[in-house]
């Protein structure tokens, strides 16, 4: 057989014995896709082999083929894995190739749950977490890559091999982009959602390590770290005042005068940030909030003003939202 | 000249603050935000407004994929062919445009090609049936279908869906969307849409889906794909109370519209649950701050981004604008959620909110979204449009049916204020026909029948409470662009519009 690539199924000899099948029977259909002589002639062949239900090595070239045209192609990738099963194909090939398609097919759902797939039968989670990273320096916001990395975690849930060096993976993707919210919420999920990882028993301490104050000074208007601050705290029963002293020093313009006492729980922002930051502002106004009386909504209020007619302007709605529930909060 | 410059710059947004340091995402955010504010309308715009939606050009980008097919680029949706027609035919709907009988027959005959023997619609013939193709293919069906043979409608066959439906159901309450596939809410989203419109609800079908929804809200309060299970090591069967059921993958804006509209779908099956069940819930207020947080700002013109620190893109007009108009059947926002209360907190909100930019007097208004419909009508009509046709991510990228609807059912949701109306909901209750002669026996266990009973009547009345703001349907004040821009307004939950959720429903509950 030569290489096959442009040689169609119909010229294949060792397709002869099989009938292609038209996608549409006596049927002129709206919306049809322009589809290339290659596809038409591979997925003709496809929907007969899912027919007669034919599961043999030919199949896996037949949906290697559609795979490699479209993958998004969810029945081929089905078809195959049936096959695989069913001949009892050398998995560990088949997921060679699939390291090849996750660079190719980054985008692709299935590219990552054929993976999960096989990984779930060879159970060899290990090497899968190198994988991982490398796609990653490719796609750091990879959705599929990331759920992928945190299943793995999670199923294999191995502690010594596959958690213990997941926090230093954290901060090396961070250390590359701070406002990487992928790697904030595998932080999330390593530290806190998944239960308790060795050597972090002592959640006072942990709490305290991971309160972010470093990354809020070094950029201190990113989203990402402002709303890990919020769920770690949220995560713990932690009221937001506790934090109050370091939030306040955002929330106003940066004074060049001012001395600061160094104090590695209260870094203060450095001559470069753009201050006041807003997420600074909204987190004090919930600080004042929480403090559940009269005072403290009124002082909230000021400041949902100020975003609303300053620092936050597109956000208006609701800012004027939780000025009105707040006020009616403290009425009842 | 020189003060002209300036007063044209300082008119100009900012740009998002970086603190001086960059990252891959402020780079790309900052080039992003250049090109969005070159397509602000120049300040000596001439006579064709910068804000109308050309409709014209739109319908004729469409009408050619229709009728002339879509070009080889889209063979990377071959597995996705009813979504296709769907995305079609609803912007047409959007926009009033209704197909001729000739090529609704020809529509209802390619999606019925697409039904699997085995039950549920494929991506195309010959393929394996899909959660998210079977909603695609039951909406499209709603809206070019018909009772009687023939018409699309009888031809669906609901049993057949239903036992594809129970076939995928996971343990910890999810679905697979097909055999061997992803779990993802997206798919539990397409299910509960189907088995709504088509009276195939039951418990069963059901069971333990609200606390898998709940347990894929993220800290940051918007929801992910889906979540990981612990069962109990001495009953594998049963989810271990009060063990980690961590969200996998981040807060996203399209997971987050199926999440939520998932959530309200349920809502006449929670309430139904017995009063010593555990009650599963979400942090609603989580939730607001996120969706609100996801709109971009001025620099980025107001459209929506689909989640934090990424760009914004159209098509998050409708998974995140669209999440706003569901909230309301949460209890969040609106009239008929708003508190009665005293003159003097009256007084009191009217003095803190005066001074505030829109706030201003009218503030009462508190039928308003949470959201900035203004800016995202704004975003959709500025940057949205492709000049040759068609709706789009974001300029330069070139438009595509998918963003095409999406921009569009964003816009009709910034235009249009839709609600759940508890009035709708009781009449609709009331006038239940418990006879239904097209009801199918999805064989209910006998402890089951009357709970079943009531989740259909509820259910059924739930989805068809849903009713246009009379005052603000009557009025064009809330359309950027005037009266011409104005689509028509689209169910919160199926994203059809309310005629077409009706008709359907209303077959299918023998009503
Ligand atoms: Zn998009």
């Amino acid at each position: 057989m030569s290489e096959g690539r442009a040689t169609l199924f119909a010229d294949r000899e060792e397709w002869k014995d099989v009938e292609p099948l038209e996608q549409y029977e006596n049927l002129n259909p709206l919306a049809p896709i322009l589809y290339t002589p290659e596809y038409k002639d591979a997925t003709g062949y496809f929907r007969a082999i899912a027919k007669s239900g034919e599961k043999s090595p030919r199949v896996l070239v037949l949906t290697e083929a559609i795979i490699r045209m479209n993958p998004g192609h969810y029945s081929a990738w089905q078809y195959r894995y049936e096959t695989l099963l069913a001949i009892d194909a050398p998995l560990d090939v088949e997921l060679k190739l699939m390291n090849e398609f996750a660079v190719k097919y980054l985008k692709s759902y299935q590219v990552w749950h054929h993976r999960r797939l096989l990984v779930t039968i060879m159970r060899k989670p290990i090497p899968e977490l190198a994988f991982i990273t490398l796609s990653l320096s490719e796609d750091s916001k990879n959705y599929h890559t990331w759920s992928y990395r945190q299943w793995l975690l999670a199923y294999f849930n191995d502690e010594e091999d596959l958690w213990a060096k997941e926090l230093d993976f954290v901060e090396r993707m961070l250390a590359q982009d701070i406002r990487n919210n992928s790697a904030w919420h595998h932080r999330f999920f390593v530290v806190w959602a998944s239960g308790v990882r060795d050597g972090e028993e002592d959640r006072e301490r942990v709490l305290k390590r991971e309160l972010t104050q470093q990354s809020i000074s070094l950029a201190p208007n990113n989203a990402s770290a402002w709303n890990y601050l919020r769920g770690i705290l949220n995560h713990n029963k932690v009221a937001f005042s506790s934090v109050a002293e370091f939030v306040k020093l955002y929330t106003v313009p940066y004074d060049a005068s001012r001395k600061d006492i160094v104090d590695v729980d209260l870094p203060p922002p450095g001559p470069s940030a753009d201050l006041p930051c807003a997420a600074a502002i909204e987190f004090l106004a919930d600080v004042y909030e929480q403090e559940g009386d009269k005072d403290g909504v009124q002082r909230a209020t000021e400041l949902w003003k100020s975003l609303a007619t300053e620092h936050d302007t597109i956000r208006v709605k609701y800012w004027e939202h939780r000025i009105r529930e707040a006020l009616e909060s403290v009425q009842s | 000249m020189a003060a002209e410059e300036q007063k044209e710059t300082a008119t100009l947004p900012k740009l998002t603050p970086f603190d001086n340091h960059p990252t891959p995402t402020s780079d790309v955010q900052h080039e992003t935000e250049e090109i969005l504010l070159e397509h602000l309308p120049s300040p000596d715009a001439t006579a064709q407004s910068p804000y109308a939606l050309n409709k014209s050009v739109h319908i004729q980008f469409l009408a050619k994929h229709l009728i002339k097919g879509l070009n080889a680029r889209y063979i990377s949706q071959d597995a996705s062919q009813p979504w296709l027609l769907f995305w079609i035919l609803q912007a047409f709907s959007c926009m009033g445009v209704v197909l001729d009988p000739d090529n609704c027959q020809r529509a209802i005959d390619k999606i019925l090609a697409c039904q699997h023997p085995a039950g549920g619609f494929s991506g195309g013939p010959g393929q394996a049936a899909h959660l998210l193709t079977t909603y695609a293919s039951v909406c499209a069906l709603a809206i070019i279908g018909r009772p009687g043979k023939g018409g699309g409608w009888e031809e669906i066959d609901r049993k057949a869906i239903y036992d594809f439906f129970l076939s995928v159901k996971q343990k910890d309450g999810s679905f697979l969307v097909a055999h061997h596939s992803e779990v993802d809410v997206r798919g539990i989203y397409c299910l509960l849409v189907v088995a709504t419109l088509l009276d195939i609800l039951t418990p069963e079908l059901i069971a333990g889906t609200p606390e898998f929804i709940a347990s894929c809200q993220t800290y940051e309060g918007g929801f992910s794909s889906s979540s990981f299970p612990s069962y109990d090591p001495h009953n594998p069967q049963k989810i271990l109370e009060g063990s980690p059921r961590p969200a996998l993958g981040e807060a996203h804006g399209g997971y987050t519209f199926c999440a939520v509209a998932s959530w309200v779908l349920l809502q006449p099956y929670i309430k139904l649950l017995p009063p010593e069940a555990p009650k599963p819930s979400i942090d609603l207020k989580a939730l607001l701050r996120w969706l609100v947080l996801m709109q971009g700002t001025e620099s980025e013109l107001g459209g929506f981004r689909g989640r934090t620190n990424k760009l914004v893109d159209g098509c998050y007009s409708w998974w995140c604008g669209g999440a706003f108009g569901l909230l309301e059947a949460l209890g969040v926002g609106g009239l008929e959620n708003a508190k009665s209360v005293s003159e003097e907190v009256i007084d009191q909100e009217e003095e803190a909110l005066k001074g505030l930019k829109i706030g201003g007097g009218d503030w009462v208004d508190i039928d308003d979204e949470l959201f900035n419909s203004k800016a995202l009508q704004e975003y959709i009509l500025l940057a949205g449009q492709a000049p040759d046709g068609g709706l789009r991510d974001k300029p330069p990228k070139a438009p595509d049916v998918y963003h095409t609807l999406y921009c569009l059912s964003g816009l009709s949701i910034a235009q249009h204020h839709v609600f759940p109306s508890t009035s709708k909901c009781k009449k609709l209750s009331e006038a239940w026909n418990p006879f239904n002669e097209r009801k199918i026996d999805l064989g209910v266990s006998s402890e089951d029948k009357d709970l079943n009973a009531s989740l259909r009547r509820e259910a059924y009345a739930a989805i068809l409470s849903w009713d246009e703001d009379i005052a603000r349907a009557s009025s064009y004040a809330h359309i950027v662009g005037g009266k011409d821009n104005r689509l028509n307004a689209t169910h919160p939950i199926t994203n059809l519009t309310m005629t077409h959720t009706e008709g359907i429903a209303k077959w299918a509950y023998g009503l």
